[in-house]
């Protein structure tokens, strides 16, 4: 087998392996009653900010911020998995065997940028009705790909972030927590990036989420194809330069702790 | 009363010796700086009671889910709810003690929210109605305990803990009227909701950072503290019946 051929076949394993976990987790009787149940409800949360406001485009904007958010919150767990590998007690096999501890990570996790995408168009499908906005059909299309590059781009940067906290687990829950509250303070999902000041406007540019969602506002506001193109371009840039810092980070802060003894392998 | 001291007792040094318990406390800021955002984008500073009591409440909620999430189920990993269950205390007393001192980590959420919108927006908490303020954190606190007396038992029959935890957040925030009020759901949820104790102490919180009169507060505190009896009842309930299956089908370690 050449490297390329060992590389897939260790990726193909791993994501088989994750959506194995996700199986275990979820039946879709309680994906249904409670995480979807959860999604609705946090998009109903903040749309109803806006009925308070007495503002429909207000309602409009929040809604569709945090519906398209889910696709973040989703993408983000990806800093989970070495701790469920941690839990599980795989971990001192993964760090210790041949193949780069990243491609496993990274492809076991690949189906949380799936379940993202599909729970942030699931929430935009019911919730939207729910609260009167309308979806204009078909360029409504235009934001299922959009809603992927988010889930994508949301889960490199989990990626990297996991290799960061790597050695650190019991910091694990708290950036998960708080990168998840910081997305929703900083990347326009309730109010536009013009709100703060111009230097976090910049820096939100550089997360996941910010310029995704911009293409998917223009759709809904019946931007410029040109506009919208640009902003998903943007996202995929983003995405790709999470996943690269991730790459080039992860198995040289792993082996540091191979070296130094800082990785912890029993949670 | 004296196993619910002791579990209280127990549970701050256990606190004290594992950060992890102040980890709710940490997004508080941040879901303040993001309610607060939207109300000045709005242009509606009137609604700034609403914002500032939403993370607080939020951070109620997240930190006793975590708690009970972990108590029961932290103890049968560790070995140590056997020799407890064995006791001749009461063991829900003992759930019961700890999770109050967990939820009282809470009330460091306020200081939080104080800081961020005097001193991000400008806009100071201004409490007019200081005993009943007191009262209703007290009653909530207790209403907690009691409620995630509940959770405890049935995290240790779920499946998966953290998927059970991570899906009671934002429908019981809806239902507890965190952040708008109650009246805005629709008609058919008003009844579940009157029976979440969070929409009741949402309400008076609001009310207290009012200067207008409060109306009703002794039966309020009432009713949240009836709410959270009921909830302790609940869990008690719940807890024997899982003690006593385990017990018979021998999951219980004897050594």
């Amino acid at each position: 087998m050449t490297r390329v051929a060992v590389t897939l076949n260790v990726m193909r394993n791993a994501f088989r392996a994750g959506l194995a976990d996700y199986r275990a987790i979820f039946t879709w009787k309680s994906w249904l009653a409670g995480w979807y149940l959860r999604v609705i409800a946090q998009v109903a949360f903040f749309a109803l900010i806006g009925e308070r406001l007495e503002d429909d485009e207000k309602t409009m904007y929040l809604l569709v911020g945090n519906s398209i958010m889910i696709a973040a919150v989703v993408g983000v767990f990806s800093l989970n998995m070495t701790t469920s590998e941690r839990g599980a007690g795989t971990l001192p096999l993964l760090v210790a065997s041949p193949s780069s501890p990243v491609v496993v990570f990274s492809a076991r996790g690949a189906y949380l940028a799936v379940d993202g995408a599909l729970s942030a168009l699931a929430a935009l499908a019911v919730a939207g009705p729910m609260f009167g906005v309308s979806l204009p059909w078909p360029d409504v299309l235009a934001v299922v790909p959009l809603t992927g590059l988010v889930a994508v781009a949301s889960y490199c940067f989990g990626t990297f972030l996991a290799g960061l906290v790597f050695r650190f687990r019991s910091v694990n829950n708290l950036v998960v927590v708080t990168t998840h509250v910081s997305l929703m303070a900083a990347c326009g999902v309730n109010v536009p990036l013009s709100f703060y000041p111009e230097p976090l406007e910049w820096l939100s540019r550089l997360l996941p989420l910010t310029n995704g969602l911009l293409g998917i506002r223009g759709v809904f506001g019946g931007a410029d194809p040109t506009t919208i193109l640009g902003d998903a371009a943007l996202e995929a840039a983003v995405a790709v330069a999470w996943m690269t810092v991730a790459l080039a980070t992860f198995n040289r802060l792993a082996a540091r702790g191979r070296r130094d003894g800082s990785l912890e392998f029993a949670s | 009363m004296r196993a619910f001291a002791a579990g209280f007792r127990l549970q701050l040094r256990i606190i004290r010796s594992d950060p992890d318990y102040f980890m709710p406390l940490v997004p508080v800021p941040l879901f303040a700086v993001a309610f607060l955002a939207i109300i000045e984008h709005a242009g509606r500073r009137d609604l700034a009671e609403y914002a500032l009591m939403a993370p607080v409440l939020i951070a109620l909620w997240a930190l006793s889910l975590s708690a009970s999430g972990e108590i029961v189920q932290g103890d049968r990993w560790s070995g140590t709810l056997e020799p407890g269950v064995a006791s001749p205390s009461s063991f829900p007393a003992v759930v019961l003690g700890r999770v109050f001192a967990v939820t009282s980590v809470a009330l460091f959420a306020f200081v939080e929210v104080w800081i961020v919108g005097r001193l991000l927006f400008g806009i100071p908490i201004e409490i007019h109605h200081p005993t009943a303020f007191v009262l209703t954190v007290l009653a909530s606190s207790a209403a907690m305990a009691g409620t995630a007396t509940i959770m405890a038992a049935l995290f240790v029959l779920a499946r998966s803990a953290r998927t059970f935890q991570n899906s009671l957040s934002y429908p019981f925030y809806v239902l507890g009227g965190v952040l708008v009020p109650v009246s805005l759901l629709p008609d058919w949820l008003e009844p579940l909701s009157a029976g979440v104790f969070l929409s009741w102490s949402a309400g008076l919180l609001r009310d207290t950072l009012q200067p207008d009169a409060i109306r009703d507060v002794p039966l309020r505190l009432g009713v949240i503290l009836g709410l959270g009896v009921l909830g302790f009842a609940a869990g008690q309930l719940l807890l024997h019946r899982i003690l006593r299956r385990v017990r018979t089908s021998g999951e219980l370690a004897a050594a």
